[in-house]
């Protein structure tokens, strides 16, 4: 579908966009993008905004200012030009209960302007896709689980083959092994389509996603790799460290290296005690810490250092909101 | 046009798999039946000018009341209420072509019931009519009678079909659509009754009243007589509900 359509620089954009509902402002000034072929996670607390924006993204709902656009083709002004390059899968994936799996697809394909030779064989391998062939294709929706339902949502998303999947918490409600196979089928989605995915679990979408946009109370706060964000949030460093030695002895050790190092004790177990050692941005300590404890005569049982994931960055980066007091 | 198509088929057969709509039919068929027995027992037992058809199809009030709502009521309410309205709108498909189509289905169900309610007097003039004698099935007053309620249903649908696009509730689509529909259908009566023309400040309503007054117009259909001001009543009373109702799922956010 659309083949002819020219690749765009990229294939979501959010410039400025605001919603405000009377003097609730729902989102404000929000700008990011997405590349074509690219996965993004769309991250935010609960009430952050992330499904009014992507059911501005879809077309919807209007936003109050600012511009979306899909593929190119802006969302307000021409909604059903930018719906053919896009699938958007609703939180809560509502779906019809009295409809079969396949008479349902097959209807959302002839909705989505699929050529009408194709709709049998698009419906088949968007079953095939999403392991729904031989357990689901022929029962009722009403009758399916909330993994098979949600992998009917997905299927819905994909049959058009857009360019654009925008899928507002696919994983909502699923048990670890269907998460485990939404994931796969997303990240096969690497290269062929621009996803945009809002999702709580910040695992699944480190797991999955090339960049990460997080909003905090309508308002950006973060976009970009996982990577780049670490390094910007979280510049500095933590290692865990077991040992017998007292926090006053390790905490000597580490001043004697670097003098801004702070140690906190996290636990304490029949005399090994667990310490916490942060270390500032750039610390040149970071590359000699275990070889300078053991020289100052702290017996080390245990060092490690500490990974930051993706919760530790929106957890940093939700604290950073700007304008704390604008909604009422 | 080919969304139009798809929305249409859909809605039909979604209509013939529903529960609410044999439930609608069996409502109408028993009330349009009780109400022909008792036109025919009527003309059996009185001689007047008018057949037990013509009886019988001045009730239409009573299925357009009651069953009309019924058939109307969850076309929007309930996808609304579920969120596969919200769902439906995300593909290319026009609110115009889903509102359309809703419409379109609703009212040949509306039709194909009162189609229906020919066989009441067609099987009467076939059991206990007499040859040659064709007060019992009056084929002029029934047919021209169901072109009134064909044309007039145009408008109740789209009212009915409005009435379900501003409310999450099926059972307060329903009662909407009745009030509308009762106040419609008794406005041009009402108005009848009351002296406008002795009020002069209420005088530019004789004009617009005579335009409403229902039963008029059902009386020149089943007499054959076709003015067109009832056309364009009901034509524009269509296209402004349903164009309010496309406004109106469109501002849903």
């Amino acid at each position: 579908m659309n083949e002819a359509a020219p690749t765009p620089e990229a294939a979501v954009v959010a410039e400025r966009l605001t919603k405000r509902y009377g003097s609730l402002t729902a989102i404000e000034d929000l700008s990011f993008s997405v590349a074509p072929g690219e996965i993004v996670g769309f991250l935010g607390p609960n009430g952050a905004g992330k499904s009014t924006t992507m059911r501005i993204l879809s077309g919807t709902m209007s936003g109050t200012s600012g511009r979306a656009a899909i593929w190119g083709v802006s969302v307000a002004l021409d909604p059903s030009g930018a719906k053919h390059h896009m699938a958007y899968m609703p939180e809560n994936n509502p779906l019809p209960e009295d409809l079969r799996v396949e008479e349902y697809l097959t209807l959302r394909a002839r909705l989505k302007d699929v050529d009408p030779k194709r709709v049998g064989e698009r419906v088949d391998k968007v079953m095939e896709d999403c392991d729904l062939t031989r357990r689901a294709a022929g029962r009722l929706i009403g009758q399916l689980s909330k993994g098979f339902r949600q992998r009917v949502g997905i299927a819905d998303a994909l049959l058009a083959e857009p360019k654009v999947v925008i899928l507002d918490e696919p994983t909502i409600g699923l048990d670890p092994h269907q998460i485990l196979g939404i994931r796969d089928l997303i990240r096969s989605l690497r290269g062929k389509m621009a996803v945009l995915i809002s999702s709580h679990i910040l695992h699944e979408v480190e797991q999955v996603c090339d960049k990460v946009v997080i909003i905090n109370r309508g308002r950006l706060v973060a976009q970009g790799r996982t990577e780049d964000l670490r390094r910007e949030l979280l510049p500095g460093c933590s290692f865990t460290i077991v040992s017998r030695a007292t926090q006053a002895a390790l905490q000597a050790a580490c001043a004697g290296m670097d003098p801004a190092a702070v140690v906190s004790l996290t636990a304490s177990i029949e005399g090994q005690n667990t310490y916490r050692v942060s270390l500032p941005a750039g610390s040149a300590a970071r590359e000699v810490l275990a070889g300078g404890l053991i020289a100052a005569g702290i017996p080390l049982r245990e060092i490690a250092e500490e990974k930051f994931g993706l919760e530790d960055i929106f957890l940093a980066a939700t604290r950073r909101t700007p304008g704390e007091n604008r909604r009422p | 046009m080919r969304h139009f198509r798809t929305l249409l088929a859909h809605e039909l057969r979604s209509a013939l798999l529903s529960w609410n709509t044999w439930a609608a039919a069996g409502l109408f068929l028993a009330l349009m039946g009780g109400i022909h027995f008792f036109a025919l027992l009527e003309s059996s037992r009185v001689a007047g000018d008018r057949t037990p058809n013509e009886i019988s199809l001045w009730f239409f009030w009573l299925p357009l009341l009651c069953v009309l709502p019924l058939l109307t009521m969850r076309s929007f309410a309930e996808e609304r209420r579920s969120g596969t309205l919200s769902a439906l709108l995300t593909t290319p498909a026009s609110t115009a072509a889903v509102v359309w189509a809703k419409f379109l289905s609703s009212w040949i169900i509306w039709v194909v019931f009162w189609l229906l309610f020919t066989l009441f007097p067609l099987l009467t003039q076939q059991r206990l009519g007499t040859p040659g004698d064709a007060r019992l099935s009056d084929p002029a007053a029934l047919w021209g009678g169901l072109c009134f309620i064909a044309v007039s249903g145009l408008m109740h649908v789209a009212i009915g079909i409005l009435c379900s696009c501003v409310t999450r509730s099926a059972a307060l689509a329903a009662l909407l659509a009745f009030i509308s529909l009762l106040a419609l259908t008794a406005a041009g009566g009402a108005l009848d009754s009351l002296p406008i023309e002795s009020w002069e400040w209420l005088g530019w309503l004789t004009e617009p009243a005579a335009h409403l007054r229902t039963f008029a117009h059902l009386q020149d259909f089943t007499s054959g007589i076709v003015d067109s001001r009832p056309l364009v009543l009901y034509g524009t009373g269509t296209l402004l509900c349903l164009g309010l109702a496309i406004l109106a799922v469109e501002g849903q956010e």
